[in-house]
């Protein structure tokens, strides 16, 4: 088990094995990056990643629908991680979240190199937009019609944070174990005052 | 033998046909064409367009331009049309009464009662009094739910709340006793706080039952009779809802108030007459019908239908180049329609059907340079041209080479700007009318009741059927039969209601359902061309009486549509008329029958006019 304590929550993920292909409808499956709540305890623009986590848990258990998080060491590829969540999700569908804060919604039938909404630009996600990734992935697991997420674009997000970028996903590679079967973890947020 | 060309410049289409005609004036038809007219109809703008068609139809027939004899062209209908809509009602809510916008989500179930208080001051109530709560988004859902447990383990009763974000489920799944949650409430900070309040929220699949219903919320304020009457039109607002809120307030009111849309007068040759338009689309009709023949058209300066003529009128002028004082309204069509608007003073960005009224006026052109047309092509093929027939006449010719039918016909022919209609008698008189209203008129009507502000994609949705994308393999069609694919639908397509256009499935992006959007269609459709099929009908029939006719042809670019023919079919079955879909010259559907008809009438006169043109094209029928 890591804690990680940053800002005023507290996230807790507890290993639970390997994470099997789920059978119920009405679940999504959340899929984590490497070093997910491990080593890196916030995004590229350090929005604490027990606060990103919790907002996507919150979208998706305001729309009534269930999520299983699961981390995935094998890669730190987000195609790789959201597809491969898909594949273990009940409903087909899952959110693949990077340590650095970029996020995609996948579906199982789709090819790995598509996606149903892809946030690529990591330094522009809030807590606001994991909010409504959580709401519109439930949405599309009970199969209704959401609005994309608006996809916001900022032409010097690149050029100011891509070596930033470059750093933290070397970073994360560092974590992958070739041939790691997908875990299954046991999500805990708490207040940190309560330590 | 000799060969000619039959050309039909309209609206919108340019379709040609080219005939051999035996010594006898036997007509063999060798091929046909179509393409976009260039320009508006019946100027020398045509000649691009007609070059286009013609070369295709002579290469089909693997002939060239310089085979041809001669080429007939149709006196185009100096017609055209232009629409307009404007809402006439509209929903204001004072003193912020209630809030009734349909959130997904809402939390808990139950009606709760009680006073409104901002969940900052909860810690401050004393216990024993009913309390509703409102939280804004700044507020965690987790702290939220906190303080409510607080409240109410210190005997405070939290009966409701109201909350600003998207939390509803978030805080109801948290808290130790259930309450009703209504959320996604944008302005949460103009609740009136201090305020007597209820909230209600009905299980999943069903419908508000207190807060709709009048003496519901009487028995929940404790209202006398007068206040009762006062609080109804809130009561109906919330018909149909999932959840809402009603705060009692001093003088708060909802008010469907009729925007004042102003006269239309209808002049006719003999009579004139004026009508309201707020009083609805069957009363202009009426009216219409009363003076008809419509002379001319106006509008009470100043007011909303005066703004929609003088917006048709000015469309006109521009695209003819006619003076302004010189267009003249020859008909209108009016047809009753909602739009959705957003509700004045609504804390929630409350939507409302609104009434509007959609009209569509039919402006007669001067006579269009048609010589000057005829010069041009005859330049520039070198082909003898003549301008035969009137475009009625010709297209009863052209109706008649479907197989079945006979004398005295009817056709309807259903464009997008106007439907035509002509009837044939047994001694071959021909009476024709031309009415305001058809294709651009539905895909409006589309456009405007869905609210997608999008008039491709409306066209789209009036062309083709609907289906639902229920996985990447599979869409669920609107008769409710599900197709497979062996390859994956596109990504965009996912979980979404699409119309299966030409060029495979295109998304709708709204939260209308599949059902409703086929609703909507079909209505529009009806209420554009059923409503005209029968009007035009009924003015070229002799004596008005549909009895008196035994075939209808159905012809144009919207008898193409896959459900238009079917709906007229359908109504003008209790006349007992034969209705279908032409088949001109039995191959080509209801497309080309002025052109077909150009080239018979050319072949009867040619032979003395003595003949049938239903035994040139025709032989087997006979």
């Amino acid at each position: 088990m890591n804690a990680t304590t940053t800002g005023k929550r507290v996230l807790e993920l507890t290993e639970r094995g390997v994470a099997a292909p789920g059978v119920r409808a009405d679940e999504i499956v959340i899929g984590l990056s490497p070093a997910f709540g491990d080593f890196f305890t916030k995004t590229i623009v350090d929005i604490p990643l027990a606060e990103v986590l919790r907002e996507v848990l919150a979208g998706v258990e305001e729309q009534g629908v269930r999520a299983r998080v699961v981390r995935f060491r094998h890669s730190a590829d987000l195609a790789v991680i959201a597809h491969r969540a898909a594949a273990l999700s009940g409903s087909g569908i899952a959110v693949g979240i990077l340590s650095r804060g970029t996020t995609m919604i996948h579906q199982k039938d789709l090819v790995r190199l598509s996606n149903l909404e892809l946030f690529p630009q990591a330094p522009l996600m809030d807590t606001d937009t994991f909010r409504k990734v959580g709401r519109n992935a439930a949405q599309y697991a009970k199969g209704e019609s959401p609005q994309p997420v608006p996809s916001r674009n900022d032409y010097m997000a690149r050029p100011r944070w891509q070596a930033k970028a470059a750093l933290l996903h070397i970073k994360e590679t560092e974590f992958i174990r070739a041939g790691a079967e997908p875990v299954e973890l046991d999500v805990r947020i708490r207040a940190a005052q309560a330590e | 033998m000799t060969l000619v060309a039959g050309v039909d410049i309209g609206n919108s289409t340019t379709e040609a046909c080219a005939a051999e005609i035996g010594a006898d004036g036997e007509v063999r038809y060798l091929s046909q064409a179509l393409g976009r007219t260039s320009g508006v109809k019946g100027t020398t703008e045509n000649v691009v367009g007609v070059l286009g068609v013609l070369r295709q139809a002579l290469a089909a027939a693997g002939a060239s331009p310089a085979d041809l004899s001669l080429v007939l062209v149709n006196e185009a209908t100096p017609v055209i049309s232009g629409l307009a809509m404007e809402t006439i009602t509209e929903t204001i809510i004072t003193e912020s009464t209630m809030i009734g916008h349909n959130p997904r989500t809402p939390g808990g179930i139950g009606l709760g009662v009680g006073t409104v208080v901002r969940l900052a001051d909860l810690p401050g109530r004393a216990p024993g009094q009913p309390v509703i709560c409102v939280i804004d988004e700044t507020i965690d859902f987790e702290d939220a739910a906190a303080a409510i447990n607080a409240a109410t383990a210190r005997g405070v009763e939290v009966t409701g709340a109201v909350v600003q974000a998207d939390d509803a489920t978030l805080i109801a799944n948290r808290l130790d006793r259930p309450i009703p949650i209504v959320d996604e409430v944008t302005l949460v900070r103009k609740v009136p706080l201090g305020m007597l309040a209820a909230v209600e929220v009905a299980e999943h699949g069903r419908t508000i039952r207190t807060l709709a219903n009048s003496y519901g919320i009487a028995t929940v304020f404790g209202l006398d009779a007068e206040q009762t009457r006062m609080i109804a039109p809130v009561a109906r607002a919330l018909v149909g809802n999932r959840s809402a809120v009603v705060v009692r307030t001093p003088a708060g009111d909802i008010t469907d108030r009729r925007i004042p849309a102003g006269r239309l007068t209808l002049l006719g040759e003999q009579a004139s007459r004026s009508v309201d338009v707020d009083a609805g689309a069957a009363e202009i009709m009426a009216t219409a019908r009363r003076v008809a023949p419509l002379a001319d058209a106006a509008g009470e300066p100043g007011t909303h239908v005066g703004g929609m003529l003088s917006r048709v009128r000015d469309g006109m002028s521009d695209l003819t180049g006619t003076p302004l004082a010189e267009i003249r309204i020859r008909d209108v069509l009016a047809v009753d329609t909602f739009v959705p608007q957003r509700v004045t003073g609504g804390l929630a960005g409350e939507f409302a059907l609104e009434n509007a009224v959609a009209l569509a006026a039919m402006v007669r052109t001067s006579k269009g340079p048609m010589e000057l047309l005829a010069e041009g092509l005859r330049e520039a093929l070198g082909v003898a041209v003549r301008i035969g027939g009137v475009e009625a006449e010709m297209a009863v010719l052209g109706a008649l080479t479907t197989p079945g039918t006979g004398r005295p016909v009817a056709i309807l022919d259903l464009g997008g700007g106007s439907t035509d209609a002509a009837v044939a008698t047994a001694e071959g008189d021909v009476v024709s009318v031309h009415l305001a209203g058809a294709g651009d008129l539905v895909t409006k009507l589309i456009d405007a009741e869905l609210g997608l502000d999008n008039l491709e994609l409306a066209e789209e949705i009036k062309k083709f059927p609907l289906a639902k994308a229920e996985s990447f393999f599979h869409l669920r069609l609107e008769d409710g039969t599900v197709r497979f694919f062996d390859t994956p639908l596109p990504a965009d397509t996912f979980a979404r209601v699409v119309v299966l256009t030409d060029g495979g499935p295109q998304p709708i992006p709204s939260r209308h359902g599949m059902d409703r959007i086929r609703q909507v269609r079909r209505e529009a459709k009806r209420k554009v061309f059923v409503v005209n099929a029968v009007r035009a009908l009924e003015q070229v029939v002799p004596g008005g009486n549909l009895r008196g006719i035994d075939f209808v042809v159905v012809l144009g670019g919207s008898a193409l549509d896959f459900e238009i023919p079917n709906l007229i079919a359908d109504s003008l079955a209790e006349y007992g008329v034969v209705c279908g879909t032409g088949n001109v010259r039995g191959t080509q559907g209801p497309r080309n029958a002025v052109a077909t008809g150009l080239v018979a009438n050319h072949a009867r006169t040619a032979r003395g006019g003595t003949g049938d043109p239903e035994a040139e094209s025709c032989p087997a029928s006979r």
